[in-house]
């Protein structure tokens, strides 16, 4: 109940803070989202990608 | 007896055996000013209008002369009788104990709902706005050069391999690209040129950034020609299509062409060995 309340009063209540909010939640869903996607992808592709054979092709002097 | 008669005489009509001009049928013996027997009932409230029988004023058949006219007048005085007309004539129930009750069913932490629908309001704003913005950077980066094209976009040349006082053509996007390792004297010479009356008044410092390095484009900035090196009066190229000479940093100094010749974005990496043009 204190809670709902607080977020209500700092977050909600004045539209001007709720839309910055919203923006500013995008922007960290974009990034959160791109690098849980890409962690997934790499690990659903283990060993099948450049990056991961590429020290078998070239010896690094 | 005799008002029995009366009454006889007016519901038994005599046949009518003519009709007038104005339509109306002769009946010589129809009573018109008949009245009903009031005595009959023997009330005793004498001789006052009867309830059941319409008042003279309202109309009804009357005898003109000879002939019977019938009258019903539209603009019927009001009755004096007036009541009220209410909106509502249904009373309002002081306890509507039909309605449901419906307080089981009420939350009792209004605050918390409140909070989580604002919240799922926000978290769809969220997500839209995130969509909305990766929709639009996808979209613009479909008009970004792709990988292969940027590859090409850049040239790497180690510098080691240039004597000095040698000219280097190489091609890059395209285009030849001069690069002179310039000598000492050269250096010299194209500094102390008084390059503020020039055509295209530009220092030497302005042209390089280092002074034994000149890197330009070899176009003529008169017709595209690619000019020679070390050819012409200045000592630095010559253009062999319609006469133009650049000195020993590039710049115009004598025939058609308007501008010196251009510089390109390069620079120099890997402790100054090789140069990228790009």
């Amino acid at each position: 109940m204190a809670l709902s309340n607080l977020i209500y009063n700092g977050i909600f209540k004045r539209n001007s803070v709720f839309v910055a909010t919203v923006f500013a939640g995008a922007f960290a869903f974009g990034i959160g989202f791109d690098t849980g996607v890409t962690k997934f992808y790499d690990s659903y592709n283990k060993g099948k990608q450049w990056k991961d054979i590429r020290h078998k092709y070239i010896q690094e002097d | 007896m005799a008002s029995f008669q009366v009454l006889k005489k007016a519901v038994s009509l005599a046949p009518t055996t003519r009709t007038l001009s104005s339509g109306v049928p002769y009946a010589p013996l129809l009573n018109l000013a008949v009245r009903a027997p009031h005595d009959a009932h023997g009330h005793g409230h004498g001789v006052e209008a009867r309830s059941d029988v319409a008042p003279q004023w309202a109309g009804g058949p009357s005898k003109v002369g000879s002939s019977l006219v019938s009258k019903s007048f539209t603009t019927i005085p009001p009755t004096l009788n007036y009541q009220q007309r209410l909106m509502h004539t249904s009373r309002a129930l002081k306890n509507a104990n039909e309605t449901p009750d419906f307080s089981a069913y009420r939350s009792s932490n209004t605050d918390g709902n409140r909070a989580l629908s604002y919240f799922m309001v926000g978290s769809m704003g969220v997500i839209s706005a995130s969509a909305a913005k990766s929709s639009i950077s996808e979209f613009l980066q479909t008009m970004a050069a792709s990988a292969d094209v940027l590859a090409l976009a850049k040239v790497e040349v180690e510098l080691a391999a240039i004597p000095e006082g040698k000219n280097v053509i190489i091609k890059w996007r395209g285009k030849p690209v001069f690069i002179r390792h310039r000598t000492s004297s050269e250096i010299q010479e194209a500094r102390s040129t008084d390059w503020k009356g020039l055509r295209d008044p530009e220092s030497d410092d302005a042209r390089v950034k280092k002074p034994e390095w000149l890197v330009m484009l070899g176009v003529c900035t008169h017709l595209g020609c690619v000019p020679i090196g070390e050819a012409g009066d200045f000592g630095g190229w010559f253009c062999p299509c319609h006469g133009s000479h650049y000195d020993i940093s590039g710049r115009i100094r004598k025939g058609p062409a308007p501008l010196n010749l251009e510089v390109p974005a390069y620079e120099f990496s890997e402790a100054d060995e090789k140069l990228i043009i790009g």
